[in-house]
Formats: C-alpha cells, structure tokens, sequence
C-alpha cells in the first residue's frame, strides 16, 4: 500500500525538486530541469531532459529567462514534440 | 540579506542565438534580454558578467548601465543636487502652506491685542507656529469667547497666506454701563419729539415738546412723593423732528473722467508699505488696479492694471444743475442717517443762479433718534 503512494519519491521530488516539467501558456513556454540546450534558432529549440528530448516549433523563438535549472521561451509556439530514449 | 548587483551587459554580436547558445555552456543566469543587428543586451548579476567575460573571449563585452535599485542609487547620485533641491523645496513649499508667520489681531486695544495672542498661543495657534484646521480653530475661538465673556463681543481667526487674521468685537462701553451705571437718556439735538418708548426710568417729555440738545428726555432717577427712591439706567427709544438747512454750489461746466481704452500692465514691490513699480510707468492718467501675485510678512509683489484716462468737460443746463444739488443735499443728510431714520420733508428756500454756477439753499427735516446715554457723573466717581 505504502509503495503504491511513492511517498519516498515525492519527499526526495519535494526536497530536491527532481521532476522536469513543461508548463505551456499563451506565447509562452516554461521549462523546469532541464540539462542541455542542444538548439536554439528563430523557429527551432531542442532541449534534453533525463529520459527524452523535447523539440518545441514555433516562430520568432526567443529566450526571455534562463537559469541552470529554467528556462522561459517567448515567441509563438507551434508545437512541442517529445522524443523518449 | 546579500542582494548581488544587478547589471546590464552589452555582447557585442549580431548572432543573437549563438551568444544565447554559449551562455547555456557556459551556466549564465538572466533576467531578461534585447536584441539589436549589432549587439545583445543581457540583464544579469555582475559575478555572471565576470563569467561572461572570462570566457567569451571572442566577443567584446561591457556594462551597459545599471539595473533595479542600483540603477535609482546611480541616478540618485548622478542628479544628486537637483534631488535635494527637489526635496529643500518640497518641505519649504510645505512649511510656507502650513505655518503662521504673522499674527494680526484687528483691534486698536492693545491689550485686547496682548490678551488674544497669549490666548491663541495657549492653544498652539501663534507665531512660527503649524496652522489648526478650520474645525480645531472653531474649538479653540468658542473656548477663547467662553474664558473672556466680559472682554469679548466677537471672534474670527482666519489665514491670508502666511499670515494669521484675528477679528475680534469687544464688549462695547455702553453694553456694560448698561449693566452697571446709572444714567439718563440726553437729546443730542435740537428737535421735536415725534415717538417716544420707555423701557426703563422715567419719561420727563412727552410727544410735540420741543426739547434743546443735552436735555433730559428719560430719566434714571425714580421719584415717589417727591423723593428720589431709586436710580436706575434709563432706557427707551426717542424719535424727534431735526431741521437741517443745507447749503449746495453747483458749477455748471462739470468735470468727468473717461477711459480711453487703453491699458498697461506693470509690476509693483510693495516693501513696508511703500510701493515701488518696476518697470516704468507710459501712461500719465491713470487708474490703478492692484491683484496680489505674493505675500511674505511685509513684503509683497502685485501685479498692476493701468488703465489710461481723460478728464473732460461737458456744461449742465440749469435744471440739471438744480437735480445735481438737490441730490448732493440730500445725499449728505442720507450719510448722517440710520437705519431707522429718514427724510420726512425738504424745501428750497433760496435759489440763485449766475453765468457759471448755481446756489441752492435747502430746508430738510428728518426722523432721528434723539437719544443718547448718559451715566450719571457722581455714579462714576463713586465707581
């Protein structure tokens, strides 16, 4: 019962915030734990995560705010393709 | 807490993507980005900016300008004079709104005078002293009126700029005598008496006598049997016929002033109440109308409207000669009158007319009232 809730994984996750994740908004797209930039142009950025790649399309692609662990990418989104290893 | 300085960092490149690409390497943190063809603006702390220019060598790098509170701080001591002068003026625009600099108290009794500024500076309205709001004034002048029943009739305080107003009435003589003498009622004039009311005393005329000036017309003395019982302040009203013979010289070339249109504007300093014009004055007749543009103590600056006029000549006929000076006469009684009094009759007893001027010689008679206190002499000597 007490494997099935992941408590020991959420507390390590809550503590250490290991989990990656993308949050889409208008115009916007935010990324959480990510490790590499392996792309960036006007309408192409590829971005590599633990287990996949992320390619996010769009136009006029511009990186408003980065951090080691975050990423805030503005621009019009056309589609974000994830490509598991 | 360490707030690390937040800058503005100018990569001289066009690749914009390129530059982004190598910072990611390189683990740069922004805030914020521009672009142009030539350059890329990052907004980052100044330890990534060592970083930046550590290792991207290929690129000229440099602090564009300040950010966020360092930016203010920089701003702050580049204008550094003007923002004090900012904030001097901004607390003496302050002080000049809201303290008193002069305090006038509108009476010729110094004491009053003395009495009311010792009064108000008790309740922290006086010299060099933070102006009250109008209901605190109100509080303090009804306090004031209460504390001084027997002195004090009336009281305003007001400001006019930086000056602190005090109207004040004082109880007036006769109130109090009222209260406290003895006295009789005196005819200021010759007269006959038309309507007489006694409210108090005793009437020694009665209405058609004809009375001399300083007569007695109520007296304060009570008498019974002969005896004076009592004395008392007399009071009541007395109404008399008074004859006036007013004599009028009216020219029949008369003079008037006309405008001609024709205005300046000039400036006057106004330094203990001499008055000194600034620019030169090019109008000779002139009317004056004054606007006051600043006030501080003593010293004031207007603004000064001149406006140009003749003086010219036109000739009366004779009847409007004979109107004008019958105006005068009566006008000059009128000013004599109150409010209850009047112009019962008026006659022309003579009228002579040469080439150039007309005399009138006018009978008027009037309603007035006759009667003036008057104490009682022992009673004051004994007071």
């Amino acid at each position: 019962m007490m494997k099935n809730l992941h408590f020991k994984d959420s507390f390590k996750n809550f503590l250490f915030d290991l989990e990656d994740f993308i949050t889409i908004y208008e115009n916007h797209l935010h990324v959480f734990n990510y490790l590499k930039l392996n792309k960036l142009s006007e309408t192409e950025i590829v971005l590599k995560f633990n287990k996949m790649s992320v390619i996010i399309n769009g136009i006029s692609l511009k990186i408003k705010q980065m951090t080691k662990q975050e990423l805030l990418i503005n621009g019009k989104i056309l589609k974000v393709e994830f490509i598991y290893e | 807490m360490n707030r690390e300085k937040i800058i503005w960092v100018k990569i001289e490149s066009g690749g914009y993507y390129n530059v982004l690409m190598k910072l990611n390497n390189i683990g740069i943190t922004f805030f914020d980005n521009k672009k142009s063809k030539d350059w890329v603006l990052i907004k980052t702390t100044y330890s990534d900016y060592k970083r930046i220019k550590k290792y991207l060598i290929s690129y000229k790098v440099s602090v564009y300008s300040n950010a966020g509170l360092q930016k203010i701080k920089e701003l702050l001591n580049k204008y550094i004079v003007f923002s004090l002068s900012i904030i001097i003026g901004m607390v003496l625009l302050f002080l000049i709104n809201n303290m008193i600099f002069k305090v006038e108290v509108k009476s010729p009794n110094k004491s009053i005078q003395e009495l009311l500024i010792n009064e108000l500076n008790n309740y922290g309205l006086g010299k060099m002293k933070f102006k009250k709001n109008h209901k605190k004034v109100e509080v303090i002048v009804n306090k004031i009126l209460d504390s001084n029943k027997d002195t004090l009739e009336w009281l305003e305080v007001k400001y006019d700029g930086l000056i602190m107003i005090v109207n004040v009435t004082e109880k007036t003589k006769t109130e109090k005598e009222n209260e406290y003498k003895k006295c009789n009622i005196v005819a200021s004039k010759d007269a006959k008496i038309i309507s007489l009311n006694l409210y108090r005393g005793v009437a020694l005329k009665e209405i058609n006598d004809y009375v001399l000036k300083d007569e007695v017309l109520l007296s304060g003395d009570i008498i019974h049997n002969e005896d004076v019982k009592n004395t008392v302040c007399a009071s009541g009203e007395v109404y008399g016929e008074v004859w006036y013979t007013v004599k009028v010289e009216i020219p029949f070339k008369e003079s008037y002033i006309k405008y001609t249109g024709k205005n300046r504007y000039n400036l006057n300093v106004e330094i203990d109440d001499k008055k000194h014009e600034i620019f030169r004055s090019r109008i000779n007749n002139k009317k004056l109308y004054e606007t006051n543009l600043y006030k501080l103590n003593d010293f004031e600056i207007n603004l000064v409207k001149e406006k140009e006029y003749i003086i010219k000549t036109k000739n009366l006929t004779e009847n409007e000669a004979f109107n004008k000076g019958m105006s005068i006469a009566l006008e000059k009684i009128n000013l004599t009158l109150d409010v209850n009094e009047e112009i019962l009759y008026k006659k022309v007893l003579k009228k002579d007319v040469n080439d150039s001027t007309i005399y009138l010689e006018i009978f008027i008679v009037t309603k007035e009232n006759i009667g003036v206190l008057q104490v009682i002499k022992e009673e004051i000597e004994n007071v």
